[in-house]
Formats: C-alpha cells, structure tokens, sequence
C-alpha cells in the first residue's frame, strides 16, 4: 500500500513514525527531509551518534539499522519506519556494565577526544558481527569508514582485535 | 533541503504507477547515500521522491546459476560482496563492491542506486558559483580550465568532463551485464553499457532509462572469466575513497596458456563506465607477460585525452590495467 | 594509610564509550532554536543586493541576521593582535565580502530542517573585485615580518654571519620546499549552543580557549566579562582550529537576546573550510652548507607564508630550525603574503611542521652530500648549547632519542643507497629518519582544590580536554600525591565559572596546570596538618579540621612571569613564557623513524611503520602521552601524503571542502606505531618536571616519511603532499 505525505511545494511535509530506540517504542512526527541523525539528536535527545559532515564522509554518525551499521546522516528519518535503531546509548547493560568492546576501548586507549568514539564502536560491533576481525588487516579495511581526527586507529584495531579473541 | 512529495511504495507496480504520477522531475529514493546527500546539498531539488527500499521483489540477488547471475536492483552491496558464490567464481564483482565506500554505505546502497551514482566532481558537487553545464545547464564546464586532476580522460566534451565515479557499473560492463526496467509500457532490458550516456552537449542526461522507469535487476552471464578476474583500485588513501584509476579484468587461458575469452574496463577515468575492446585484442592471444599485460595497458590508454592535472593517470591506468591483468592471470591459472 | 594502585587509563574513557559525554551542541535545552549560516560565493567584493524575504517566508523562521541590521557588535580584534577573536574581521557587519566562504545570514528557525532550508534562500547579488589567493597570485601583497610587527620574538635571527659562512662551505644544499594550506577538521564540528539567564550570556562551545571566549564576547557585545560564562568540559578535537573567540558566537548571542529563547549552531564541514582558520600555505627556501668532514656551518632559512588582507598571522618558523643543531651561524627571514582568505592560523605543530619537512629534508639531502649516513650525520651535529641565546638548554635528550629509536628500528640493517632495498613482494623499501623540536612554555594557571569529609576531591582549573589527555594528567597527579584513587577524584575543567580558561595550545596545558595543581596540593597538605609527602587519609583529615570541607587556591606563573601575566590571562589574552629563560631554553624533542613501501608498479606509498622517541620531561599520564604520540605520527603521515587545500584561483577559498575531498587518513592508512619516551624530568623548566608532548610528536614525521620516501626511490620530493603522481614521475618505465 502506498503512502503518500502531503503534497503541495511550501507546505510541512511531515509523517507519522514509529520505530525502536535502543528497545524503547518511538512514536514521532517528522519531516520527510530529517536525518535520522537529526532526528536521534535534536528531537529524542539521543546525542550518542554525533555530526562529523553531515555527508556519510565521516562515520561518527553511525548507528545500527535492524542490527547492520548505517551512517544515520544519510538515512531519511522517514525510513526507519518500522526498524529497531540502536545507538551507543543502548549498547551497555542495564546496570550500565560495558560491552567488552566498550572496556576493550577504554583499556587499550582506542580514544582520544571521543567524539567519534560512538561511532567506532557502533562498527567496530558490527564489525565483529560480520566477521570482518579476523586479522589487523581486515579490521583496519572495515573500520575505515569511521574516521578519528585524533588519530587513535592503532587502539581501535587493538580493541576490536583482542575482543575478537575473546569470542574465539 | 527542498520540500518535496514524498511516496513509500511497496510492490513494483505501486513504484511505477507512483513515479508517473508523479512526473518527470521525480526521483527513486532506494538507499539514499546519493540522491538524499545530493537533496542536502541541493544539488538535487526533486519536487517529488519514490521510495522503493522496502519493494520486496527488488530485494534479492542469486548467484546460484549455471547461465546467469541476478542482482535485484534493491539487493544492498555489502550482501552482494559477502556472497561466498561471488567471491570465488567472480572476485572482480565482488572486488568491487567492497572496495567502495565504506561497510555503512554499502549496507545501505543499492546495486541498482549504485549504477546511477552521481559524479563527484568537485564543481558538480559545490554548487553555487562554480559553472557546471550537468547541474546548471548552460552555464559552463569549471573543470575545464580549472582544476582536473580527478577528471575524465575518456568520453569528455566540451560542456563536460565529470568522471563517473562507480566501481560496481565499471566491473559489470567488463562482463556484459544486462539491465532488466520496467515502465508505463512495460518491461525492457538494455545492456549496461547502454546504460549510461557520454555527456555531449547535455550532460544533466546522465542514463538512457524513460520517465517512470526503474531498473529491476542487473543479469551478468555465466563466464569462466569470472574466476579469472580482479577489480584493482587506485585511490588517494588505503580505503574510503573513490578510484583515481580502476580496472576491472576477466579473463580465461587456454590449454597453451594464453588469453582467450578476455574482458577489460576502466574505471576513475571516463564520463561513463568504460570498457576498453583495445586493450583486449591487444592481450588475446598472448602469454601474460610483464610485455604483455603492459602492451594492454597502453593500449587501453591509447586513446586518453588528458587535460592539465590528470595527465599522469594514463601511466598509472596502464600499470593498474597491467597489475590487473597478472591478477586476473593468475587467478585464472589457479 | 594505604596508597591506592593508580589506575593510568584515561579519566573520561567511560563517558565517552558510552555516549554520556556530553559535547557543546549535544546540549538541547528546552525551546531551543537552531541557527544556519548563509555563505557569500564571490572572492572579494561587496554585497549590493540582499533579499531574505523567501527564506524569512520558510514556516518556522523566526529571524535572519545581515549586516543590514546593523547589528551592535564591536570587532573581536585578533586574538595574535591584541584580540580575542579567530580573525579580527566580523562578518554580518557590512556590505564587504573579504574571502569566499564568509558568512553574510544567520537564519534562526523552530527547527534545523527549516532553517537549512531557508539559508540556501538568501539571495545576495555582488559587486566583484579582483582578488588574490595563492601564493603565486598576482595582487599578493609581501611584508616583511619585523618591518610590519616590531616585536622581539617576531625579529629576523641573525647568528653569526650565515651569508658568508654559507658561501665559503664545501658542502652546500640550497633547496625550496612548499607546505599547501591544511585543514583542522576536527570531528566535532564547529558550533555552539548559547542561551541567555537574565543578563547573563552562558555559551557552550568546544573550545581550547574558553577565557577568549568569554572575554571576546564581552568586547563585542559591550557588556561586562563576569555577566559571560563558558562551558567546555569536552572539546571533540582542537588542534589549533578552536584556539580563540569563533566568529558566529556573537552574532548567535544577540539572536539568543532577540528572541528570548536558546539558540544552536553547527557549522556545516564545508563552510567550516571558510568559516575559521587553517594552516597557511608556506613557502621555504633552506641554505645549508657543511664542511667537508659534514659539520654543519651555517644555516639559512627564508620562509614565507599566506595571511589574510585583515591579520598578519605571524611566522614563528626559524624558532626551531635555528635550534635543532649546533649550528654557529644562523639567519632566518620571515615574510608575510597577505591575500584575500579568512586568517590563517594555528594548526597542531602550526610552523614546525612545515619548518621540519623543510629543514629536515634539507639535512638528509645534505647527509647524502656529505656521503652519510643521516642519523650519524645528525648525532655528530648535536648540540647542548642554545645557538641562539647562547645558554644551555634545559634539558635535550635527542641524541639519546635518535639512539634508543634507531635500535628499537633496526636502522643498523639500512642500506645507504637509494633504491636498494627491497621487500618480498618487490615494493621499494625506504628508511628515513627525521627530529623535531617545539619550544616549551608554561602560562599562568589557577587550582582551587576542595577536599571533603567523604573522601573526595574537587579540582577546579584552568585547562581544556581535548583529547590531549589533561583530564587524566591532573588526575594521576592528585592520586599519586596524596594517595587517592583517581575515581575519588572529580575534575573541573574548560570552565570560567571555576578559573579564567588560559589558552590550552602550543603544549603549555599540562606543565602549567599541573604546575597549578602541585602547588594547590602542597597548600592542601598545609591546611591539613598533612606531611609534605606520602598517602593522606584524606575523609579523616578533612573531619579532623571539624569542617565537611577544606579548600585551597593557588596560582602558578611560567618561568620569569610576573603579576602582569597574571593579568593578561585573566582578561583572556595569551601570556606565554619561553622558550628562552633567564640561564636556560626549553623545547621538547622527537626521533621519528619511518619505513616507506613504494609500490613498484603503481608508486601508491604506504607507511607499514614507524618508531618515535620523544623527550617530553617527564611522562605525566602514560597512556595518553602514547596515544598522543600515536596521533602526532597519524597527523604527520596525513601531512606529508594526504591533506592538501586545493584552490581554483579563479574562484578564492579552497576547492575540495568536504572530508571526502580533503582525504584525512583513514584507519587502513596506518600500520604499527611505535613509541616511547626518554622520560628524564626536566625540574629545571617546571616544578613538576613535564615539557609539552602534543605538537612536538608530529613535527618531523612529514621530512622522515620524505626521507624514506627519497630513500626508497632516490627521488627528493619538496612539496607536499607526496602524492602517487609525484612518485610515478621520478619512476623509472618499467622493464
């Protein structure tokens, strides 16, 4: 069945959402032109997934789409109709014990300023999940959608590596 | 961004029937990592947009069969590149796809967006002041007394110079790949290397698909040379980046050794995806050799017509063509 | 009293992991509006025709902000002129369009999504003028540096009669190396959230200067600094871009005022390409002449480099050039091209970066004219003594950097041939070595320090994290002094509400703040009846004064500052000391060994590793200091085979403004990073023994990568960067 929003150039083109945020129902108006990035940040105060370019040039956007890393910049809000989004919000328990991806971070120094970090780490699951961690190599090649300015990719290809161990 | 009318269709009828509706100006929306980055910049003011990512019978791709290979046009890269089939007998395709963008991207790209990516061409790109007949017809080509490094040596005109800058259309017209659409007047397919068009004198027409058309699938003929071939990329850094050169080779070897079936194409080079019939009389026939893999690579870039900066891809595209072809030699050979 | 084990990992590692750490515009304060900046398109000139009347019709637009508002703002003056401010130029205060880039609306709207929107629909109409923007541009005006700025630490340097000596060496290399405009680009982008409480205007911006801000402001606006407050506790990348008062903060004030109600702004990463400063392109030409024994005799180093029509960014080039080697007879020249950009300014290792690539690759160049080996040659050109001051330094442990580095490389196993060593897969192999110095100082620093009867303690000072580390330096300090774990402890920092918010730049952050935070502790120890040294129980010391609290203040200068340093930091300017002392001179060192593989076939370069040694005094906080060495080394490769401004002189500003176009490295550029320290303390320069790390680790990476690259394949590459085309050219055709 198709939907159609408003039509008509100057008027608000807006449509009704419903999704997941980190497990929590979202029901939400939006304009067809939202980012989901802006969404997450400006209107669910969800500020994890941060704006590095606005362009999918960067990666510190990224979230997970139905379990897969996107870069939120670059999906239309009005797509995530229907998905489950998770953030670096939702990544820790519920007693706020870290993921080992996110103490493997902290305790190989796989971070500097931090604000790219959620990002990272975003991919860095997914990019375990895929099975991309298999050695250095790989991890550096899927991992460099994310940049970090500060410089700190020897850390991160150390921390997704030695949780990849763990999970051997 | 622009305002626009915003449809979400879920079968393929709904998809055409929404697009002619719509008129002529509309646009498909599928993974968005082109058209939705260009609406953000306003580059792209579509008065209406199609949303066809969740139409599931764009969905799926199988790799599976003996004639041919498919590729739903809404099947995403990152699945495509994963396909244990693919990676085997067809690398290059493969290759292709995972060395474009990053996993983010291609888990949101399309194969059939993918085929129509956008140049970017800096002038293209950046919008006002920057002349650029493709954006602004009429308004001049920047690039062609500017800054070119990143520009076409193939397939230029005068009004424009822009690189198409895709990996995946590069490999597929290396290996004759067809384009299934459909339309208000029902189904048709063309070869992808009909596709695309050169820009001539009117380079805002960037494809040869009718109003109301949608790409279905990419079918890619069974060939012994997929297991023979590779996608090499050259790029300003180790990832993430589009190609300065490309080139995708396949080919087989017979009984003797040398180059039989032999496919060619380059890509960070031309207008469009460019295959290059020279390079593969030049190697057909032949041991692969240091001589002869060069001899194709030269003879790919015999034609080239360089403008100020990117003079210097005709040395590398012939090494990149000649490092491909070992490859794709060697590949073949194992 | 026990003394808790010190845990080294970062302070504020949790935080960021999991997204609590909250950055300037992640702020969204109730009734929040969200400002768009429009950009002019024309090189030089001026606006004669501004219609906003189709964005102001957007639904939600709330306000546009042009010059013809005559908006009540004053100049910021500069913050390298007596100012506080990016550059000294306000925009949105006339018709004048100085560069392309420069923003001429800010549109305020309900949301982001109608506020971009109606941006793009300010329409402005131009007069145009001829403008100039690269160093080879006509209309380039030149002015030499001590002629235009008549201060002491800007003079020309004059060392002995360099001219002569040169003239008269065996050896001689006289080589011109260029350094194109770079961009920052941190992650975080520019921005800020800014609301008003009563009269008081409270801003959230990622900054390093958070005094400059307040202070700036307070100018601009007319109103008095302690009605401003700014809040950075977490800077999502500096280096150098976010160093002084940006130029939207104001006029987002005077919206914030107008409409009564918080207001946001992030600035876009392409306009932040026109938006704030860069590096500027710089032009050096590197005399050097030897004897035939390959002792250095003379040194002279001509350097030039772009500034706006509106600043005179100054040239600090020859600071380290002029002190790398025991060189007697030195002249350095610096001159300004004033052209029509935004100011330049301050981008990590801001002059020795581009000063070393030259410097150092005009070494190499004569080591090999000397027939050397090129870590032999620099050892034997060591120095103990400034050349400049004639005093000693410090404390100069390069040699022993050079040393501990080449074994820990392997650089015994080096062939001296260019183009001889090869690896399995048949890549070129190259080795090149290359140091590099930054001078030390240290600015006034304020500690308050609040110890409580629960066991905990506040630390409030000046200083700003941006990633360096400074949290978790102050932290180990205040652990390992009084025997607390660093989780007791809770840091205030980037804060005018706590200290005046000194610069945080050039590597003075940690030696001052840390020099703060000692003394504070030695006054806490004193309040508390504590001994000078050793674990303090901290929760019955507190008790045992009968109060639920005990607090302490204390104020650090650098060496030879005076109470009119004092003064100037707490009105926000910059007070530095050094690098030349009463007796002594102070800068940090590096050894950077890199191994280049020269792909034969298609020349693509790539950086497998590389091994640094720094002499940094003392390592504060082991684990950032690594990680920020790490990020030096990244910065240099990015520098030295990446990042490049473009710019197409028909149309002013710089061409490839996006992070796809202006390629950073990414993850799968970098191999295996090797650091480590000489660690000696240097009490000499600061009581708390620690000289700066964060510049000093990129600067040399860029000559050593061109070192290996040379080596690799006998071609000397003198621009940056060393691009696949320039090494495909010195290519031999293959076989």
């Amino acid at each position: 069945m198709a939907a159609t929003a408003s039509t008509g150039v100057g008027s608000a083109h807006e449509l009704d959402l419903s999704c997941t945020v980190n497990g929590e129902p979202v029901r939400v108006r939006v304009d067809t032109r939202e980012s989901l990035l802006d969404l997450l940040r400006e209107r669910l105060g969800v500020t994890g997934p941060k704006k590095g370019c606005d362009h999918g040039q960067c990666g510190a956007c990224t979230v997970h789409l139905d379990g897969r890393r996107v870069v939120s910049c670059l999906t239309p809000a009005v797509q995530v109709s229907g998905a489950d989004v998770t953030t670096i919000e939702g990544v820790a328990g519920p007693d706020g014990e870290l993921h080992p991806l996110q103490q493997a971070f902290i305790d190989h120094d796989a971070l500097q300023c931090g604000y790219c970090t959620p990002g990272q780490i975003m991919s860095g699951l997914a990019c375990l999940a895929e099975g991309h961690a298999g050695d250095d190599d790989e991890v550096r090649e899927y991992m460099s959608g994310n940049l970090c300015r500060c410089g700190a990719y020897a850390g991160i290809v150390a921390a997704v590596r030695a949780v990849a161990e763990q999970g051997r | 961004m622009r305002p626009f009318a915003y449809t979400k269709v879920e079968t393929l009828a709904e998809a055409v029937d929404a697009l002619v509706a719509a008129g002529p100006q509309a646009r498909l929306l599928a993974g968005g990592t082109t058209l939705y980055d260009l609406m953000k910049l306003e580059i792209e003011t579509p008065p209406a947009v199609v949303d066809v990512h969740r139409v599931a019978d764009l969905a799926g791709f199988d790799t599976s069969g003996d004639r041919e290979l498919v590729f739903g046009a809404g099947a995403r890269m990152a699945d495509v590149a994963e396909d244990g089939r693919l990676r085997r007998d067809y690398p290059a395709l493969s290759e292709s796809l995972w060395r474009a963008a990053s996993q983010q991207l291609r888990n949101m790209a399309t194969l059939g967006g993918n085929l129509l990516q956008r140049t970017r061409c800096p002038y293209f790109r950046g919008g006002e002041p920057f002349a650029c007949n493709k954006r602004r017809p009429g308004s001049g080509c920047a690039a062609r007394e500017g800054l070119d490094r990143s520009h076409a040596l193939f397939g230029g005109s005068e009004a424009c110079i822009a690189v198409y800058p895709g990996d995946w259309a590069t490999a597929l017209v290396a290996f004759d790949a067809e384009v299934d659409v459909l339309g208000p007047g029902g189904a048709r397919s063309l070869p992808l290397v009909r596709l695309h068009r050169e820009p001539g004198d009117t380079p805002q027409h960037e494809h040869t698909l009718e109003p109301g058309e949608i790409i279905l699938r990419v079918r890619v003929p069974a060939t012994p040379a997929g297991r023979g071939s590779a996608y090499l990329k050259i790029r300003d850094r180790e990832s993430y980046a589009f190609a300065v050169v490309s080139a995708a080779v396949a080919l087989t070897l017979d009984g003797d050794g040398r180059v039989d079936e032999c496919r060619i194409a380059v890509g960070g080079v031309a207008t469009r995806p460019w295959r290059v019939p020279a390079a593969e009389q030049a190697l057909r026939g032949n041991e692969i050799t240091e001589a002869s893999a060069r001899a194709a690579g030269e003879a790919a870039f015999a034609d080239a017509r360089p403008g100020r900066d990117n003079a210097f891809k005709i040395e590398l595209g012939t090494r990149t063509v000649a490092d491909a072809v070992r490859l794709a030699g060697s590949r073949a050979v194992a | 009293m026990s003394r808790e084990p010190v845990d080294t990992r970062r302070v504020d590692a949790r935080e960021k992991v999991t997204g609590a750490a909250l950055y300037a515009t992640d702020l969204h304060p109730d009734q929040v509006a969200h400002a768009v900046l429009a950009t002019a398109t024309v090189g030089r000139g001026r606006i004669t025709e501004l219609d906003v009347s189709a964005a102001a019709a957007v639904p939600g637009v709330l306000l546009v902000l042009t010059h013809l508002d005559r908006l009540d703002l004053q100049s910021p003056g500069f913050i390298m002129g007596g100012g506080y401010g990016v550059q000294s130029m306000q925009p949105l205060l006339d018709d004048r369009i100085a560069y392309r880039g420069q923003a001429i609306a800010m549109v305020v709207a309900e949301t982001l999504t109608a506020a971009t929107e109606a941006a793009n629909l300010v329409h402005a109409a131009y007069e145009q003028e001829p403008f100039a923007v690269t160093l080879d541009s006509p209309g380039v005006e030149r002015l030499s540096q001590p002629a235009a700025i008549p201060l002491p630490f800007l003079a020309d340097l004059d060392v002995g009669d360099a001219e002569s000596a040169y003239a008269a060496a065996a050896l001689r290399v006289d080589a011109t190396y260029d350094q194109p405009a770079q961009h920052q680009n941190p992650m975080e982008l520019i921005g800020a959230t800014v609301f008003w409480r009563g009269d008081t205007l409270v801003v959230h911006e990622g900054t390093q200067n958070a005094g400059a801000i307040r202070n700036g402001l307070a100018r601009q606006l007319g109103i008095d600094a302690a009605n401003v407050e700014v809040i950075s506790p977490y800077t999502g990348g500096g280096f150098g871009q976010k160093n002084s008062l940006q130029i939207h903060i104001a006029p987002l004030a005077l919206a914030a005022r107008r409409l009564g109600r918080p207001v946001k702004l992030v600035v876009s990463r392409t306009q932040l390409f026109h938006h704030t400063s860069f590096r500027p392109a710089s032009r050096h030409r590197i005399r050097l002449g030897a004897d035939e024994h390959g002792r250095m005799l003379a040194a002279i180093h001509e350097v030039e480099h772009q500034t706006s029509r509106h600043d005179l960014f100054p040239l600090m080039y020859t600071e380290i050039t002029s002190r790398m080697y025991g060189v007697r007879d030195f002249r350095g020249r610096q001159t300004f091209a004033r052209m029509d950009t935004q100011s330049p300014g301050f981008m990590r290792a801001p002059f020795e970066q581009p000063a070393a690539f030259a410097f150092e690759s005009a070494v190499d160049e004569l080591a090999y004219a000397a027939h050397r080996d090129p870590l032999e040659f620099r050892l034997a050109n060591d120095t103990t003594v400034d050349p400049i001051s004639g005093e000693p330094f410090s404390s100069r442990h390069l040699a022993q950097c050079l040393r501990r580095g080449a074994k820990r490389f392997g650089w015994s196993a080096r062939q001296q041939r260019p183009a001889s060593m090869r690896a399995d897969d048949g890549s070129l192999v190259g080795w090149g070595v290359a140091v590099g110095a930054y001078p030390g100082s240290i600015v006034p620093s304020a500690a308050h320090l609040v110890a409580g009867a629960d066991g905990r303690i506040r630390v409030e000072v000046d200083g700003h994290e941006m990633g360096q580390g400074i949290r978790s330096t102050i932290a180990i300090l205040v652990a390992e002094n009084l025997g607390v774990g660093v989780h007791r402890i809770d840091i205030v920092i980037g804060d005018t509400r706590v200290a005046a918010q000194h610069l945080t730049a050039g590597s003075w952050g940690t030696a001052s703040t840390l020099g703060a935070v000692q003394a504070a502790l030695r006054a806490l120890r004193e309040q508390l009846g504590a001994d000078a040294t050793g674990p303090v129980d901290l929760a019955a010391a507190v008790r045992a004064t009968g109060r639920d609290h005990v607090e302490v203040r204390a104020e650090t200068l650098g060496p030879g500052q005076t109470e009119q340093d004092i003064e100037r930091a707490r009105r926000g300017h910059p007070a530095l000391s050094g690098p030349e002392f009463p007796g002594y001179s102070t800068f940090s060192w590096i050894a950077h060994f890199v191994e280049v593989r020269v792909e034969p076939s298609t020349c693509r370069i790539r950086v497998p590793r590389v091994v640094s040694v720094a002499d940094c005094g003392r390592v504060a906080s082991p684990v950032t200091a690594a990680s920020q060495v790490r990020g030096g080394i990244v910065w240099g490769i990015g520098a030295s085979l990446r990042e490049a401004g473009e710019v197409d002189p028909r149309y002013g500003g710089f061409l490839n403004a996006s992070l796809e176009e202006y390629p950073v490295p990414v993850n799968a550029d970098i191999g295996t990073l090797d650091v480590d320290f000489i660690g000696e303390p240097d009490l000499r320069f600061s009581p708390v023994g620690v000289k700066g790390l964060g510049e000093v680790s990129m600067v040399g990476v860029a000559a050593a990568v061109a070192n290996a690259v040379f080596h690799a394949t006998g071609v000397r590459h003198r621009r940056l960067p060393i691009r696949i085309e320039d090494v495909l050219a010195g290519a031999s055709p293959p076989a």
